[in-house]
């Protein structure tokens, strides 16, 4: 019966999470076929439509490839971003950011301690985790006492465990919820205004692949931070890593 | 004949070299502008001082029913010249079109105006009819104009008065469609061949254009007579629908054999033109306002490959019926993919910059043109060609020199991936949707809860006498109801049963004890010694005394025990509180 419950909640897991691979679907062999034929902007489209049928780490790398190929550095950027978003552990998608960011002499988005730590696992790892370590703290707390058992040593180590890893996760859910800010400039020299308008005096040009982070939003525009300045930017020159 | 050839041929042969007039006169806009530019003639100042006018009629002489023209000159400028409103002429002589034009003098450096006025009149009987003298001001000076006569007499041996004639190319037009106009001086007498200057087109709704001008001298058939004859051409549009008069004035260019020359102002007749608003219903997009029969030739794109941000040429030629120098090439078509810039006029091509590689075809640039003689619009829309349009092309490989161990950064892009990987649902994260946050707190929560409850259970366990009282109560509103019950039915037994039942569940907790253990002297041991003694003792003693009595072998009448329900109910109120 136990057990019953248990690939009950793994089955719920794996609802929200889906952290299998995917079987290829055909946009996606349409992409490789068109990348390795050099249709570029074809076999870009093809994978974003495979994206959009099912939003995958490897489809998103191989975005990545054919926008650069294509000569979209920022858009190149971004799709490797979102593959590491989906898969931290993506060889691909890490060693194509490292590549196209000292190809680019871009930086890396500049992360806070709890942001960092949140890239270890998958975004949606952390929720489970806070959620699980928290009940496992409650439970080897409240359990022995319900079930008239003496409190032992390992019950306190792991209540304490459990405690430790819920305030972890916090912290790293917390820097999902901050790194879900981040994007990347998709055009080049993007113009970054004093205003939300389109007259709006141009503070200066971005460069495309530059990271920034999304502080609030007025209209069509964006107010984003970049390392050195503040100011707006159209809401389509900017790419999310959550969108 | 040698004559004949002196005064016909030879000005015939000379008149381009007089006329300096024949070669294609389109103006190029900075030879215009320095002509605009050139230092005008100076102004003598002796002029004003000597300020004189002439007056005459023309022709002197004329029959019944001819036009004469009465001239005044005056050689001053027009606007210094205050004319009457009205001249005062003989009744007999019924007037016509009136007109008025200036000139310069080409006399010498200085500047000479030459301002003349233009009556047309029709002797209606035969006479002399004098127009007398008159003062004008001019120029700050009165200046007197002499009398002039006609003679008119039926049998007078005349020549008509010179007029301009006017040729239209097209009498019933469309809004802006362009029209060929001919101003025509035929030879004076003695076949004396004129040039025109200063040529006035009067009438208000079009427009003609003064850099498409071409003078000729033909021969024209007149009346059934070939005459040489100078011709003005020029080219009018219609600004204005419906019925527009035209008609045209010029100065004679002086010529004259002997004697200094006389310029002569030339009035025409007006004609009547007829102009209808194009039909807008029916036109096609692109449409600049080009009128008449236009084809273009094929487009043609200077590469059909080429890189984000590399222009290329699209050349694209029109051809037409009649004159293309106001002819307005397709605008500028709002391209997303494509910067566009047209060629300079009169060319008419574009160069078009690809800002994007998903540019699959140059962009199509809508046209047309309206067909008078058909009526209605024809596409000459230019289609999109089919492109090739590469991204700027960005490394994907460092170069060697650059070490991979230092850097930290491979050397290189890595291959496609095969799989798709990994899946999520959506990129949008987990921590972001509320309903999940809330789900992973559940079991915390239900620990809680669980932890709740176990101390409570402890607590009940330590405080037993909490858990008599709360069946006792429970118990005790069971057996109130039962009473009321056993009351309504009247039945005096039940009543006293549940009565003493009732007594028995309210009085147990205390001892504690089980409420069957329970008797009278228990339940008077609950009450306070005056209440034992008083009405509320009574009436416990009087309820068991009736319970016990029903296990006697005699029945007893307790019928009237009902009496005791306000009692009794006040009773266990009271013993309920205690519980």
């Amino acid at each position: 019966m136990k057990f019953r419950w248990l690939i009950f909640l793994a089955a719920i897991f794996c609802a929200v999470e889906t952290g299998g691979a995917a079987a290829t679907n055909d946009f996606f062999a349409q992409g490789l076929a068109l990348d390795r034929a050099g249709q570029f902007p074809e076999a870009a489209a093809a994978f974003e439509n495979s994206i959009k049928q099912k939003t995958s780490s490897g489809a998103l790398v191989d975005l990545g490839i054919a926008e650069w190929q294509r000569g979209h550095a920022g858009a190149a950027i971004l799709a490797w971003e979102q593959a590491r978003w989906i898969d931290p552990f993506d060889p691909r998608a890490r060693s194509n950011l490292k590549f196209a960011r000292q190809a680019a002499e871009l930086d890396e988005p500049q992360l806070r301690w709890f942001e960092a730590a949140s890239t270890w696992l998958p975004p949606a790892a952390w929720l489970w985790i806070a959620g699980a370590s928290l009940s496992l703290a409650a439970g080897a707390l409240v359990l022995p006492g319900i079930f008239r058992r003496k409190k032992s040593g390992w019950q306190q180590t792991l209540a304490a465990l459990g405690f430790g890893f819920f305030l972890f996760s916090v912290a790293a859910n917390l820097g999902v919820v901050g790194r879900a800010q981040i994007g990347f400039v998709l055009k080049k020299n993007a113009p970054l205004r004093l205003t939300p308008t389109r007259a709006g005096e141009v503070i200066s040009t971005l460069n495309a692949g530059e990271p920034a982070r999304k502080l609030r939003t007025r209209g069509n525009y964006f107010f984003i931070r970049t390392e050195s300045e503040s100011g707006w930017i159209e809401q389509n020159q900017l790419g999310l890593v959550n969108e | 004949m040698r004559q004949f050839f002196f005064k016909l041929f030879l000005p015939l042969l000379l008149a381009p070299i007089n006329l300096g007039a024949q070669a294609p006169p389109q103006i190029p806009p900075n030879v215009a502008a320095q002509i605009v530019m050139l230092p005008q003639p100076q102004v003598d100042p002796s002029q004003f001082e000597t300020v004189s006018a002439t007056a005459e009629f023309d022709p002197p002489v004329v029959q019944p029913g001819e036009k004469t023209i009465y001239r005044v000159a005056v050689n001053a400028t027009q606007n210094s010249i205050a004319w009457p409103d009205e001249i005062f002429a003989p009744p007999e002589l019924r007037p016509g079109p009136a007109a008025r034009g200036q000139l310069t003098q080409p006399d010498g450096t200085p500047f000479h105006p030459l301002t003349e006025f233009y009556y047309e009149f029709t002797a209606a009987t035969a006479g002399r009819f004098t127009i007398s003298n008159f003062v004008i001001s001019a120029s700050g000076s009165s200046v007197m104009v002499p009398e002039a006569s006609v003679d008119v007499a039926a049998d007078a041996a005349t020549e008509p008065a010179r007029k301009l004639l006017l040729e239209f190319s097209e009498r019933n037009l469309f809004f802006g469609q362009p029209f060929r106009v001919r101003v025509i001086l035929p030879t004076a007498q003695g076949n004396r061949l004129e040039a025109l200057r200063d040529v006035q087109f009067n009438g208000g709704g079009f427009l003609t254009d003064r850099f498409v001008t071409r003078q000729s001298v033909e021969v024209v058939n007149l009346d059934g007579q070939l005459k040489p004859a100078f011709i003005y051409e020029t080219v009018a549009t219609p600004l204005a629908a419906g019925s527009l008069m035209i008609s045209v004035q010029a100065f004679t260019a002086g010529n004259q054999s002997g004697g200094p020359p006389k310029y002569v102002l030339l009035v025409s007749d007006p004609l009547k033109i007829n102009v209808r608003p194009l039909p807008t219903e029916t036109e096609l997009p692109g449409y600049t306002g080009a009128i008449g029969k236009f084809f273009a030739d094929p487009p043609q794109l200077s590469t059909n490959r080429l890189r984000v941000g590399e222009p290329a040429h699209l050349k694209i030629i029109f051809h037409g019926e009649g004159d293309l120098t106001r002819f307005v090439p397709p605008m500028l078509p709002r391209a997303h993919d494509w910067q566009i810039i047209a060629d300079n006029p009169p060319a008419t091509g574009y160069t078009l910059i690809p800002l994007t590689d998903e540019a699959r075809e140059t962009p199509a640039i809508p046209f047309c043109y309206f067909d008078p003689a058909a009526g209605k619009y024809f596409d000459l829309t230019i289609p999109p060609l089919p492109v090739t349009v590469v991204g700027e092309g960005l490394p994907e490989q460092l170069p060697t020199d650059d070490d991979e161990s230092e850097s930290g950064a491979p050397l290189k892009l890595s291959g496609l991936a095969p799989t798709p990987g990994k899946t999520v649902a959506s990129l949008k994260p987990s921590q972001l949707c509320d309903w999940l946050v809330i789900l992973q707190f559940v079991p915390a929560m239900g620990f809680f809860a669980l932890w709740r409850w176990d101390c409570r259970r402890r607590f009940l366990e330590a405080h037993p006498e909490i858990v008599r009282r709360r069946q006792a109560r429970r118990a005790l509103r069971g057996e109130k109801k039962k009473l009321q019950q056993a009351v309504k039915a009247g039945d005096a037994a039940g009543f006293v049963l549940h009565a003493a039942n009732a007594l028995k569940i309210s009085c147990a907790p205390h001892l504690p004890a089980h409420p069957q253990a329970m008797v009278c002297a228990d339940v008077l041991a609950q009450l306070d010694h005056a209440e034992q003694n008083g009405h509320a003792g009574e009436t416990v003693r009087k309820i068991f005394a009736a319970a016990d009595a029903q296990f006697a072998s005699a029945k007893t009448e307790t019928a009237d025990l009902l009496v005791l329900k306000p009692a009794v109910k006040a009773l266990l109120a009271k013993m309920e509180e205690k519980l």
